[in-house]
């Protein structure tokens, strides 16, 4: 494992002398080679590139892929890093925020590629590509796209695919199950509000909203028109939120959590479809916001599943997934789950 | 005793750069740094001196400059000590301009277009606030006001776009206000020198009017200075420097207003060596705030703007104690 990390590195190095490396490094490059020698091709032929990921959605993505970074950014919440990518990412050096990744440590970091994204880098675009050959793509939310650029500067492009896959699957699952179960009832008007301390913001696209389209959720008619979404401030917008369900993203914070019982204990909430009909969920921020990866798109959908009662039926995601991220629902209650035995 | 204390400033500043050349996410030795700087072909590290370091280190020290000397033109033009860009609404139309790009076309222009944005944001206020100031000439008192008053408006303004913008472009737009060298590349210093090399030396050609000018209309008009016209081309020179500056590094607060008080206490208020010392403490402020944001919190590389503000807010608090006596 070292040798493969270590070698891409020397080489390069070497043949372009303007590369950044510590002086003192340059022992352990020579021990490297040194055992290179001794133990042979066997691991050239299985690199493990080192690579720099400069949004969270990356991050996601390559430990999908079975692949530690080098270097990441400082998670959103829970920092420095999300509870569900803790485990795979144990002693990964961290390059700062996300609106400003410190580029000299990712310079001395020496990696083979580098994933940022242009909404959030591309001022940096040039810098980054002297340090190594970056891969930029335009919006940080959009995993599937994510997923297929990492997995392409690590050469993991088969096993992306199969992710890919699994993915498709679970959702044309989800779908079935979903009309079968609720018939006329089907599609559901969604919407996703995210609670702060003095506010809540509902948010129509980004990450939750097209995973939610793609689910076969409809957004409620006011919501059509207000691009990313909107910010309420006060308690009298609430009826702009009126949706058969409502995903809510809470964060345990004490200011938070007052807020929203404020807003829950409103008689305008309580007329609200989805709380008549016992449709409010309260869900993870990170899965359904923050994560932007395979891995937090199917912890999202795990949590969709959980809260219609359905049967999870997709095939089980790749074994390299941390298990805390798809901390599967239950799989047991499920009215309207037997909709498998139609499939 | 003037000639020492600029050679302290001098040799404070060139002592800042080379310090500043040297401390980052690893701290390297001033010899590689100089060898880096000399034979780039054959160092480890002439990436990092190159292209992370020095543009960074320039554009704070050109950016500072700018500020500050913006700052002092303003304080001798309106003859009040509190002047500064950011009161005739230079610096709020720029955030006004640059924070509109970012939440109307940051999806679809190229971020390369933000500096011109707000360069045009700073000088059209500077007009409109001009335009509504003017009445048969320009009077100090009006000129403030008037720019109090539409800097507020466009810091309304600015924080309704902000509100109407989604969290990606909201969070950029913060950043920029703050102010931040992150990212400085040559270019940006190549434009920001060139702007600075202009307007400099006008400012320095006016000096002789701006001490005229501080003792009042009618002896200065007695001194034989156009009034008027020495009064517009100062205005012209405050507002194009710190339009530049606030283009190319953001909202960078204080600078203008505390660099030139901290400079009359070295040299006096003597236009003529007020100016050039303005621009080294200028320089100099900008620069350390920039060093504290890049290696006080490590990894994390944060906005100079914090810090500029946290040096310059406890130093604003000391002038005014200090002014209070004398009144």
């Amino acid at each position: 494992m070292l040798l493969g990390v270590e070698l891409p590195g020397v080489d390069r190095c070497m043949m372009s002398g303007r590369r950044t490396r510590l002086t003192g490094e340059r022992a352990s490059w020579f021990a490297a080679l040194l055992l290179s020698l001794l133990v042979g091709p066997a691991l050239a032929n299985n690199p493990s590139p080192r690579i720099v990921t400069l949004y969270q959605g990356a991050t996601d993505s390559a430990v999908a892929l079975g692949v530690t970074p080098v270097g990441v950014v400082d998670a959103w919440l829970e920092p420095p890093m999300y509870p569900y990518l803790r485990e795979a990412l144990a002693g990964v050096e961290h390059v700062g925020l996300e609106t400003q990744p410190n580029l000299e440590k990712i310079a001395w970091l020496a990696p083979d590629a580098i994933i940022a994204s242009r909404f959030r880098h591309e001022r940096i675009e040039p810098l980054l590509d002297v340090i190594a050959p970056s891969s930029v793509v335009e919006t940080v939310y959009d995993f599937k796209t994510t997923l297929r650029r990492v997995a392409s500067a690590t050469h993991r492009e088969a096993r992306a695919e199969r992710l890919l896959d699994q993915w498709q699957a679970r959702v044309d699952d989800f779908r079935r199950q979903v009309a079968l179960g609720l018939g006329d009832a089907w599609p559901h008007r969604v919407a996703v509000v995210r609670f702060k301390s003095d506010h809540a913001r509902i948010y129509t696209g980004g990450f939750a909203g097209s995973i939610l389209d793609e689910l076969g959720f409809e957004q409620p008619e006011a919501l059509r028109t207000h691009g990313w979404g909107m910010k309420l401030t006060s308690k009298e917008s609430i009826p702009v939120l009126n949706a058969d369900v409502l995903f809510v993203l809470l964060e345990p914070d004490d200011a938070i959590m007052n807020n929203y019982r404020a807003w829950t204990s409103h008689p305008l909430w309580q007329r609200l479809d989805a709380a008549q009909g016992g449709r409010v969920f309260e869900v993870d921020p990170i899965a359904w916001m923050m994560g932007g990866g395979i891995l937090a798109a199917n912890a999202m959908l795990d949590d969709v599943y959980r809260h219609y009662a359905l049967t999870d039926h997709g095939p089980a995601l790749s074994d390299t997934a941390p298990s805390s991220a798809c901390s599967s629902g239950a799989e047991s209650d499920a009215p309207i789950g037997e909709g498998r035995k139609a499939c | 005793m003037i000639a020492g204390r600029f050679t302290l400033l001098v040799l404070a500043l060139v002592a800042s750069v080379a310090l500043s050349l040297c401390l980052g996410s690893f701290a390297t030795s001033p010899g590689a740094v100089w060898h880096a700087l000399l034979a780039p072909a054959d160092s480890d590290i002439a990436f990092i001196v190159w292209e992370l370091r020095l543009p960074r280190i320039a554009l704070a020290v050109t950016v500072g400059a700018a500020l500050a000397v913006a700052g002092a033109l303003l304080q001798a033009l309106v003859r009040n000590p509190l002047a500064s860009p950011d009161v005739i609404g230079v610096t709020s139309g720029a955030a006004f301009a640059a924070v509109a790009f970012l939440a109307l076309a940051g999806s679809t222009l190229s971020v390369a277009w933000l500096p011109l944005a707000a360069l045009s944001g700073a000088l059209a206020s500077a007009l409109v606030v001009f335009a509504l100031a003017w009445r048969n000439g320009l009077s100090p008192i009006r000129l403030v006001l008037v720019g109090i008053g539409f800097a507020a408006a466009a810091s309304a303004g600015t924080t309704l776009l902000i509100v109407l913008s989604d969290d990606t472009a909201a969070m950029t737009a913060y950043v920029w206000l703050t102010g931040s060298l992150y990212a400085a590349q040559w270019p940006a210093v190549g434009q920001m020198t060139l702007w600075l090399a202009a307007v400099l030396p006008v400012s320095l050609g006016l000096a002789r009017h701006m001490d005229a000018l501080a003792l009042g209309d009618g002896v200065a008009t007695g001194l034989g200075v156009a009034v008027l016209r020495s009064r517009l081309v100062l205005l012209g020179c405050s507002v194009a420097l710190a339009g530049a500056a606030v283009a190319f590094a953001g909202g960078l607060s204080f600078v203008g207003l505390i660099a030139p008080h901290l400079a009359a206490r070295l040299v006096g208020r003597s236009a003529a060596r007020l100016v050039p010392a303005s621009a080294l403490v200028g320089a100099m402020i900008v620069l350390h705030a920039d060093l504290l944001g890049r290696v006080a919190f490590l990894p994390k590389d944060l906005p100079a703007g914090i810090f500029v503000a946290g040096i310059g807010a406890p130093f604003f608090v000391y002038l005014l104690f200090r002014t209070r006596p004398t009144r």
